[in-house]
């Protein structure tokens, strides 16, 4: 469904993300961790193009994400992200933060649009704020109004980038139930997080990565039990002792 | 002491000519706002000639002293004086509109374009529908100051006969000889629209700072 062939990518000088392999496959969830800077958000951001390539091949359900002849907004319906920081729009409610894209993109009727919307604002357990203004709620909130609106869309992929890291420790559950919750359903995800209990639980695998390079690939039980890595080993002993 | 008989006999001159006024004022203000947005937006398009197009509409004109650029539009020989006029204005208020849009723009955080983006929205939906509402909130202060400037910028419409309230003061000392008053009579009028506006800004930045 994703698949990465010897992908490179520099910002000008700076070699972000190196010799890239890695193939994620339908309903799969695919967990990515490693120290900052290593090029996990370049990763995903590459996958709907919020961030270009600079050489190999990179396709999503065997259309080339980089190619001009490709329609990218078209290959972003079927994408939805997730950022740290929610990037909820803040002059527009909950429900019209869900219902723009559907409406404008997929051309959904108002009254389709808010059905939608209502119908993924109780999946997400916040149904009742509907009407309310993101700035009128707690961050746990936000980021499960940002899931909504991703899913609103109904694409195949979902994207989420350090979805928990912005959020009070008391609140990350309820993203994390979320997500697990997704999971359990089939969809396609690539998260980067440092939830341990999250990866474990739902991962069909981690994906290590350290100065732009996947230095491991494994199943949870294995890389957090047994990492081949010498500096993942470093990398766990770390997150798990602060 | 003034004299108040240049005021009450050219009361329907002196109205006239803030009737013009405000009219030139308030369509330049309107159309400049709609150029500007629209260069602010070629300048932080991606698409390189397109900021590049912006980029130099923006030098220009914010060179050229818009007295200039009044008279050229006027010197093309289409228009009358207070089309002329507004035109002139609207060309030069507009760069300085864009200026202060593209600053409101570039105050809204990156991940809100990345975030419309990503749900599939175009480059120029998620200007339309997501960035510029934001932006234009940040803007209106600034924005309030360049109506200010434009009132006031306005009375060079008197020198392509615009028919504005400095063109009248200029018919009404003629006439009647007496300069200094008359020119007082105009600045009072001016001020009537400007002092208000002024305050109104005042107040709009008060409740921004308040709001952040
Ligand atoms: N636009 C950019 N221009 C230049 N360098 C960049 C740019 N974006 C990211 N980088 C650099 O690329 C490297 C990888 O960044 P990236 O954001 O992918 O790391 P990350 O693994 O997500 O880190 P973190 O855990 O801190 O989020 C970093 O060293 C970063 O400074
Ligand atoms: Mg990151």
């Amino acid at each position: 469904m994703i698949e990465f062939k010897q992908v490179n990518k520099f910002y000008g000088d700076f070699h972000v993300l190196k010799d890239i392999n890695l193939t994620i496959n339908q309903g799969e969830v695919v967990v990515v961790i490693g120290p900052s800077g290593s090029g996990k958000s370049t990763l995903l951001r590459c996958i709907n193009h919020l961030e270009t390539i600079s050489d190999g091949i990179l396709t999503v359900n065997e259309i080339s994400v980089g190619d001009k002849k490709t329609d990218i907004n078209k290959l972003r319906r079927n994408i939805g992200m997730v950022f740290q920081h929610f990037y909820l729009y803040p002059h527009k409610t909950v429900l019209e933060n869900i219902t723009l894209a559907p409406m404008k993109v997929l051309g959904l009727s108002e009254k389709e649009a808010k059905d939608t919307a209502k119908h993924y604002l109780a999946k997400v357990g916040i149904l009742d704020k509907a009407e309310s203004y993101p700035s009128q709620l707690s961050g746990g909130q936000q980021q499960r109004v940002a899931i909504a609106r991703g899913l609103a869309m109904k694409p195949e992929i979902m994207l989420f980038d350090e979805p928990t890291s912005a959020l009070d420790p008391e609140m990350i559950g309820e993203v994390l139930d979320v997500m697990k919750a997704l999971a359990k359903e089939g969809m396609t995800m690539v998260v980067v997080t440092h939830e341990m209990g999250f990866a474990r639980e739902v991962a069909d695998r981690i994906v290590f990565m350290d100065e732009g390079r996947i230095l491991e690939e494994a199943v949870p039980a294995e890389f957090y039990e047994n990492p081949r890595e010498e500096r993942a080993r470093l990398f766990l002993s770390r997150i798990l002792n602060h | 002491m003034l004299d108040f008989s240049i005021l009450t006999n050219n009361f329907d001159s002196f109205l006239e000519g803030l009737k013009i006024t405000i009219i030139s004022s308030l369509i330049a203000l309107l159309s400049s706002f709609i150029l500007g947005t629209l260069i602010a937006v070629m300048r932080i398009a991606p698409v390189k000639l397109l900021n590049w197009l912006g980029s130099v509409y923006i030098e220009f004109i914010r060179n050229i002293p818009v007295l200039v650029i009044v008279f050229f539009t006027y010197l093309s020989g289409n228009f009358g004086g207070m089309t002329a006029g507004t035109i002139g204005l609207t060309i030069y208020t507009a760069a300085f509109i864009a200026e202060a849009i593209r600053a409101g723009i570039m105050s809204v955080p990156k991940g809100q374009m990345e975030a419309a983006r990503s749900t599939g929205l175009s480059y120029g939906q998620a200007m339309r529908m997501v960035i510029l509402p934001q932006a234009i909130k940040i803007v209106i202060p600034p924005l309030g100051n360049q109506f200010i400037n434009l009132v006031k910028n306005s009375s060079l419409l008197a020198v392509v006969a615009g028919g504005d309230l400095m063109y009248q003061g200029d018919l009404i000392s003629a006439k009647t000889y007496i300069t200094f008053d008359t020119y007082v009579f105009v600045a009072l009028f001016y001020l009537i629209l400007t002092i208000p506006l002024s305050l109104g800004v005042g107040f709009l930045e008060k409740r921004m700072a308040k709001s952040n």
